[in-house]
């Protein structure tokens, strides 16, 4: 096996299963890589090799027994470091969790330990999922691939740079306001955000329940699907699981877009909040794309950016300043300054403002909703801009409210973002693609069919 | 706004300790919840509010038999 940094799940699962790949082999060659690269790119705060080759032998063992699992089984992955697995911390990324010790398995965890998944660390975050990048916490910011010494967004920033540097094929990371979808915008990944319910939070720590959602991160839409796969299911100790069918996300991956109805919200990104001229030229070309696989691709209009951003601002700061009043009253010095200012402007919204931002959010979901009444997908933009250096803190906080994310934590569709080219520097172009709640599969067929159509997800940040 | 009105808010907030540079976060806090409640819509209904309601299984006895 010539490449291991960059063998997607789907082809690393036929070779383990076929018995051509060992998962122990496999394992090593990874932890090499991570030992060799995170100095660089800090995606990890914490790997785990002792853990990974246990678990790397034991499925060495289940398969040579024929016992194989499914796609997972032996193929590595990590978690961002909100996410629990039993025995390690959960830092949260920051000081006031240095020494929190995960007492079991967030349901996630346990899912990807049944599906005999080898488990490698714990990936960089922003503090809390909502401060950063900063430069004031236990450990540093993870670095993008892309580009020099690059933002690689966030919060689920370990994630993306994980993945897009072949450190590991797999990873999660959640979404309050797009913090999976961000970084695999800028990173030129795929991540998506599931429709809110369908994959457990508990054993998560939470930034705003309301619209936290935990999302699978691969580097192909494949691969991402069966992911999903093992994630998604019914949690009756979570009060926002869905108690729903799980299809089989693969299946129809094949099916293609012809006749398909596809929606572009063109207004988000040319006039709400108008994209870098290369971003709003990748997200017409994607629409020419599809409408040449023959989908019927033709504009939409939703409510303006804003009033989803305004929504969902309030609901986040109120919601994540209930969970961390304690501690801010408590201790203050132990926060980063960004996670400290961000959380603090939930301590001064009025109880009424934030009812009422509730309320704007129920009347936009219905008139999202309805918009999508007459298509199957809609087309959008993740991020408006390429990503920028990562020690330009006015670049950072500029780049994070340009975005067409928060519309879908605010009505719980799933949310997928993906690459969508390459400016003429390198930097990674996005797109995203949003269905109807529940319909995961679909999303992931239209972005199937883009992916096979450009190839953009097959390109690897230079030098690596 | 000055430091003692600061302290006020914080101490609403149940932040009674919070030192001077924090008092200055407050402030920029204030000032961006203001500016973002600022563009809520003025329209707002509370029949738009979502509600919590339960969902009892229904006994199968609750159709009357004369039912078609």
């Amino acid at each position: 096996m010539s490449d291991l940094a960059f063998l997607s799940i789907t082809k690393a699962a036929e070779h383990l299963r076929a018995g051509k790949l060992s998962p122990v082999t496999y394992t090593e060659a990874l932890l090499d890589r991570i030992q060799r690269l995170n100095p660089r790119f800090h995606a990890f705060i914490r790997t785990t090799p002792d853990l990974a080759m246990a678990a790397a032998r034991q499925a060495e063992r289940d398969m040579a027994a024929g016992h194989w699992r499914g796609p997972l089984h032996g193929v590595p992955f990590a978690l961002k470091d909100i996410i629990d697995w039993s025995g390690l911390p959960t830092t949260a990324h920051s000081k006031l969790l240095a020494d929190n010790i995960a007492p079991s398995d967030a349901v996630v965890s346990a899912r990807l330990k049944a599906a005999g998944a080898i488990m490698m660390g714990k990936l960089s975050t922003h503090e809390f999922a909502i401060g950063g990048p900063s430069f004031d916490l236990p450990w540093p910011p993870a670095v993008n691939p892309w580009g020099g010494n690059h933002f690689p967004g966030g919060s689920s920033s370990g994630s993306g740079v994980a993945l897009a540097a072949g450190l590991i094929p797999a990873a999660l990371g959640t979404d309050t306001g797009g913090s999976v979808r961000n970084p695999a915008s800028l990173c030129a990944i795929v991540g998506m955000k599931p429709t809110y319910g369908l994959v457990s939070r508990r054993g998560v720590f939470p930034l705003a329940n309301s619209l936290d959602h935990v999302g699978p991160m691969t580097r192909n839409v494949r691969d991402n699907a069966l992911l999903l796969q093992v994630l998604a299911g019914y949690d009756g100790d979570d009060p926002g699981s869905a108690d729903v069918p799980i299809p089989d996300y693969a299946a129809g991956l094949a099916a293609g877009v012809n006749g398909l109805r596809i929606g572009l919200v063109r207004h988000f990104y040319t006039e709400d909040c108008r994209a870098h001229p290369e971003q709003i030229a990748a997200l017409d070309q994607a629409a020419e794309v599809l409408r040449s696989l023959g989908a019927r691709v033709e504009e939409v209009r939703l409510a303006p950016l804003e009033q989803y951003a305004t929504a969902t601002r309030l609901i986040i700061c109120c919601e994540a300043f209930a969970i961390h009043r304690h501690w801010l009253a408590t201790r203050p010095d132990d926060y980063g300054d960004l996670a400290r200012q961000r959380i603090l402007d939930g301590a001064v919204v009025s109880a009424a403002d934030y009812i009422d931002a509730l309320r704007l959010r129920a009347r936009l979901t219905r008139q999202t909703l309805a918009a999508f009444a007459d298509i199957d997908v809609a087309l959008t933009a993740s991020n408006m801009d390429p990503t920028c250096p990562i020690d330009d803190a006015q670049a950072c906080a500029s780049l994070y409210p340009r975005q067409a994310r928060q519309p879908f934590n605010i009505t719980g569709q799933p949310a997928l973002a993906m690459p969508a080219g390459f400016t003429q520097d390198g930097l990674p172009l996005s797109l995203q693609l949003i269905g109807h709640p529940f319909a995961e599969a679909m999303v992931y067929r239209v972005a199937e069919a883009y992916e096979r159509a450009t190839a953009w997800t097959e390109r690897h940040p230079p030098g690596l | 706004m000055n430091k003692a009105k600061l302290s006020e808010i914080a101490a609403a907030a149940g932040l009674p300790r919070l030192s001077d540079k924090y008092l200055d976060q407050l402030q920029m806090s204030w000032a961006s919840g203001r500016e973002l409640a600022d563009k809520l819509p003025k329209d707002l209904h509370w029949t738009e509010e979502l509600s919590l309601t339960f969902r009892l299984p229904r006994p199968s006895s609750d159709t009357p038999k004369s039912a078609p």
